[in-house]
């Protein structure tokens, strides 16, 4: 396949993706797990390790996609390679007390340094340390503000059964006690989303 | 007075566009003039954007997880499938490789870790060779003279060139260069003796180690170039044939061999050529066996210089009961030769093998009775010294 054609079948598949096609997505999954599950083992990582890196460039460029921002230089394959490169190094550094690790890279994945994945791991770096503020922020709450958010919010259930769930008398009830929850978490949120 | 709970009902009305429109102008009106207001608002903004998009991410992360499982469920599926089809076929088309887990674990260990055991297995391995060498190096060095046992023959070629140094020398200083001929010197020599009156003769084997050619001298300067018939090593004997064509056979050797063993305190005597004269060495049968308590070699005390190997070992009566093989320069005194058993078994074993002449042993000994030096003077025509070229 040469590149323009290789081009225009990543364009396609992206906007099928932003488009909510789950196929689509499933088929670029597929499609790009041997080479960073290869990638990972041949540069001293498990099948594990290997599940979990390819997931998390696999949502670095799935979120970017979904947002409608990612603006990318270079095939998908080659920006999918330079993200869980990324990933993978950072945590063989953190994981190793050996400073210079060396990677074996494939030659045939390219030039991996300006697809512009190193500015979109930093988003998502920051991104993943606000959601963990806000899973921690959530855990501090206790109930039952924690099930009543995580109902309305995360997980889109309608007030009514939100009601009917923790047993108040009405919808209104529920409203007034899900806005004192919001009101408590935001301070957790903000306290410890700044201070770090 | 609104509490903050308050607000966010507002708040969240206005977003979903709940708000009637007096109320929506109202509320935009407020937060555009009051910066506190506003600033509650995007904090609101914020803290619920990042709760739905927290939940988007939890949904994701689901999703991919699933697509992980069906695909690792995908990959296994074909292989059925392809079973299946090799079922109906009745032959297996392109046979898939079923890997065991524990197979496919120590698959990924070595991958992984292929460079770091080939680094540790080549390191073992050169270490263990420098080790191995090193030792065998060491023990070389340090204690192969250490057995003590000095094998007889003497190095000539050593002694020669240095004089012939210190003549050139002496030449040039007194101005009178004569052009000489450069004579090829002999290396190593030793002493050997009549085996058979038609010119087999016998040796250590160690005098002929390494020869090129041999030369063989007798006492009146009669000259035979020999050849090795055989040797053996481990008893430190050898067998050497005279090649010249013009060789006439020995007169009647006087000797015989014994193919017994000679009694401890037997009084023993050697004729040998440690130097250029034929030299008489005397001394008693101390131990019947040798080096390190080897049997086949006799210990005596007869003062033995290099150059004496391969010199006859006789008894009083005139019996050949050895072979002189070495001494030990740590012991005083302490001699060795190879005992004649080894050397009549020897000759025995050779005489099988189609030998060119037949052994003709000698049967008679003229020794017998006969004072020392008359014994000698019949024997040092059969003594020889062996030349070694290399």
């Amino acid at each position: 396949m040469d590149s323009t054609t290789a081009l225009a079948a990543d364009a396609q598949l992206i906007r099928a993706i932003q488009g909510g096609d789950e196929r689509a997505l499933s088929q670029l999954y597929r499609l790009h797990w041997p080479m960073v599950s290869h990638f990972v083992l041949q540069n001293s990582g498990t099948e594990d390790d290997a599940r979990d890196v390819y997931q998390e460039g696999v949502m670095v460029f799935y979120e970017k996609v979904r947002e409608g921002s990612l603006e990318l230089s270079c095939q998908i394959k080659t920006y999918l390679y330079a993200v869980c490169r990324r990933l993978w190094l950072k945590r063989l550094t953190t994981k190793s007390r050996l400073h210079g690790v060396r990677l074996l890279d494939d030659d045939d994945y390219g030039p991996y340094l300006n697809t512009g994945a190193e500015d979109d791991l930093h988003e998502a770096e920051e991104r993943d340390r606000r959601f963990a503020t806000m899973s921690e922020a959530l855990t501090h709450l206790g109930e039952p503000c924690r099930s009543l958010l995580e109902g309305f919010y995360l997980l889109d259930k309608s007030m009514q059964d939100l009601t009917a769930e923790h047993g108040y008398t009405n919808a209104d009830t529920a409203k007034t006690q899900k806005y004192k929850c919001l009101t408590r978490l935001k301070k957790l949120f903000f306290a410890s989303y700044k201070e770090a | 007075m609104q509490t903050e709970a308050d607000y966010y009902a507002l708040f969240e009305a206005y977003q979903r566009g709940e708000l009637a429109a007096g109320a929506r102008a109202d509320l935009e009106a407020r937060l555009s003039a009051d910066p506190r207001l506003h600033q509650r608002y995007t904090e609101f903004e914020e803290l619920t954007g990042t709760l739905r998009a927290y939940g988007e991410r939890r949904r994701t992360r689901q999703t991919i997880n699933a697509l992980h499982t069906a695909m690792l469920a995908a990959e296994e599926a074909p292989a059925d499938m392809e079973e299946k089809q090799a079922e109906g076929l009745s032959y297996s088309v392109n046979p898939r490789l079923s890997i065991s887990r524990t197979e496919r674990r120590l698959r990924e260990f070595w991958s992984g870790h292929r460079a770091t055991m080939g680094v540790a297995a080549s390191v073992a391995v050169l270490a263990v060779f420098c080790t191995l060498l090193g030792l065998d190096l060491w023990r070389a060095t340090t204690a192969a003279p250490a057995s003590g046992l000095r094998e007889l023959r003497g190095e000539v070629a050593r002694i020669t060139r240095r004089t012939d140094a210190l003549t050139r020398k002496v030449n040039n200083v007194t101005g009178t260069i004569e052009s000489v001929a450069p004579v090829r010197v002999n290396k190593y020599s030793g002493t050997g003796f009549a085996l058979t009156a038609d010119g087999y003769l016998v040796t250590s084997a160690h005098v002929i180690k390494g020869a090129d050619s041999l030369l063989v001298e007798s006492r009146d300067h009669r000259r035979y170039h020999a050849e090795t018939v055989y040797a053996d090593r481990k008893h430190d004997l050898a067998i050497l044939r005279i090649k010249d064509r013009n060789f006439k056979p020995f007169t009647k050797l006087p000797y015989t061999f014994k193919a017994g063993q000679a009694d401890l305190g037997e009084r023993v005597y050697t004729l040998g050529y440690p130097r250029e004269d034929v030299v008489y060495g005397e001394g008693a049968l101390s131990a019947r066996s040798g080096y390190d308590g080897d049997t086949a070699f006799y210990q005596v005390s007869i003062p033995l210089n290099p150059g004496n190997s391969g010199g006859p070992l006789l008894d009083g009566q005139g019996n050949l009961i050895g072979v002189v093989s070495s001494r030990q320069d740590d012991v005083l005194g302490a001699a060795f030769a190879t005992k004649s058993s080894y050397l009549v078994r020897l000759v025995d074993s050779l005489k099988n093998k189609q030998p060119v002449q037949p052994y003709h042993l000698p049967r008679a000994n003229q020794l017998a009775g006969a004072g020392r030096p008359q014994q000698l003077k019949r024997l040092q025509d059969f003594v020889f010294v062996v030349k070694v070229y290399e």
